[in-house]
């Protein structure tokens, strides 16, 4: 059975996501030394170790932002703030969680106060690129068909089914890491994206979307 | 939603086991099927939201930012708080295991071999261990009562305070998961649960502060 296939085979929201790391696989060690050294360099004030975590993560925390604020600007405006919350943190950073995780960790919450200070919902409907016209969104490789109706459900969402949405499935964080990020437990990652697929599942279907469109 | 229960039932379970079993399940109910497709659709779909744009003038942009920073920022200040804080904090629990270990090779009562003793002592024992897990549990759950009391104004004020307030209570969420997840790894560690506890009780005090400035 095709759909069955392709289930297994990426094991659906049990296994990993794309870009993910395998969950429940360890890191090297050689990727643990380098986590452990660019943590050490970070806080002991090092800038070019934060330029080194920019490069690494910058364009992820950018998507990652603008899906959460809905605007370009607002979006580069949390990812600065969030470096120097990291900056001003750093030092005192220690423990089991990864350096980027807990990065990502202080962009949600910084996303999120900047949506609290604003009061407003993200305006994903326009993709963001009304209100910004001098930045250039690139388009992905090939753009789907869905996206446009994704988009505006997505923004129908409540905020914690849409940052768990955003994070697994369109930034391909496994649910261990879903769950570091948001300070919930695996499995409550696993409900909250089963909750939100089946919301934005109805959500499509009342925009006359059904199940059959492929890319 | 399918008007099969069993698709339901299992993306609700975790074990890849009872997925793979209702694949198998789904090849042959249209239900599922259908209602499988739609999920893929959106799956397939998710990744062309990722946004991409070039921005030359970010890196450069943070680096001042980080260059314009005091050197005694709001947070080292806060780390320098903390480190005063657990000064007491240290001197007494050196005090508590002095005090425990001189009873267990001086007291009347003592019955087990001296070898035994010192290899417990940097640890927990089971009934110990509950006692201390149920505490912790109730202590936590305080903090989160806390907690849902701050949130309102916590999260409402634009106001530099708060704003400083919700940074330090990120950082000390962050250091909370960190240590836990250590502690997940050694429950018996005394040391790990001791900090723990510290940053639970900076927590604390901060949500204190924040109720305090609500009601003032």
């Amino acid at each position: 059975m095709k759909i069955a296939a392709v289930s297994e085979n990426r094991l659906f929201f049990f296994g990993p996501a794309r870009g993910g790391d395998l969950e429940g696989e360890s890191r090297s060690p050689s990727e643990d030394a380098d986590e452990k050294a660019l943590r050490e360099r970070c806080g002991s004030g090092d800038v070019s170790a934060f330029e080194e975590l920019y490069r690494t993560h910058g364009a992820r925390m950018k998507s990652l932002a603008a899906n959460l604020l809905g605007s370009r600007t607002d979006a580069e405006d949390a990812v600065q703030e969030t470096f120097l919350k990291i900056y001003r943190g750093a030092s005192s950073f220690r423990g089991a969680a990864k350096l980027s995780t807990w990065t990502y960790r202080i962009l949600v919450n910084t996303c999120l106060d900047q949506r609290r200070r604003k009061g407003r919902a993200p305006d994903l409907t326009a993709s963001g690129q009304a209100d910004e016209p001098e930045a250039e969104i690139r388009a992905p490789a090939a753009d789907h068909p869905l996206r446009m109706d994704l988009e505006a459900s997505l923004a129908s969402l409540e905020q914690k089914h849409r940052t768990v949405f955003l994070l697994f499935e369109v930034e391909g964080f496994t649910h261990r890491e879903v769950g570091e990020i948001l300070g919930v437990p695996e499995g409550k990652s696993r409900t909250l994206l089963f909750e939100s697929k089946r919301e934005l599942q109805r959500l499509l279907r009342r925009r006359g979307i059904s199940g059959e469109v492929r890319a | 939603m399918s008007r099969c229960s069993r698709f339901e039932e299992a993306t609700r379970r975790e074990d890849p086991g009872a997925w793979r079993t209702f694949l198998a399940h789904a090849s042959g109910c249209a239900d599922c099927r259908e209602e499988l497709a739609a999920w893929e659709a959106i799956s397939d779909a998710a990744p062309s939201l990722k946004k991409e744009w070039d921005s030359p003038r970010l890196w450069p942009r943070i680096e001042a930012a980080i260059a314009a920073q005091p050197s005694d920022t709001p947070v080292s200040s806060f780390r320098e708080r903390r480190r005063l804080t657990w000064v007491p904090l240290a001197a007494a629990a050196a005090l508590f295991v002095i005090a425990a270990v001189g009873l267990q090779v001086l007291g009347p009562t003592v019955t087990t071999p001296l070898t035994t003793r010192s290899m417990k002592d940097p640890l927990l024992e089971e009934s110990a261990l509950s006692e201390v897990e149920k505490s912790e549990r109730a202590y936590v759950d305080s903090i989160g009562r806390l907690s849902r009391l701050a949130e309102p104004r916590l999260s409402q004020s634009d106001s530099p305070l708060f704003v400083s307030y919700r940074e330090k209570i990120t950082l000390l969420d962050s250091a909370i998961g960190d240590l836990r997840a250590q502690v997940e790894q050694n429950r018996y560690n005394t040391h790990l649960r001791r900090e723990l506890l510290a940053v639970y009780r900076e927590k604390q005090h901060t949500l204190e502060q924040v109720v305090r400035e609500v009601k003032s």
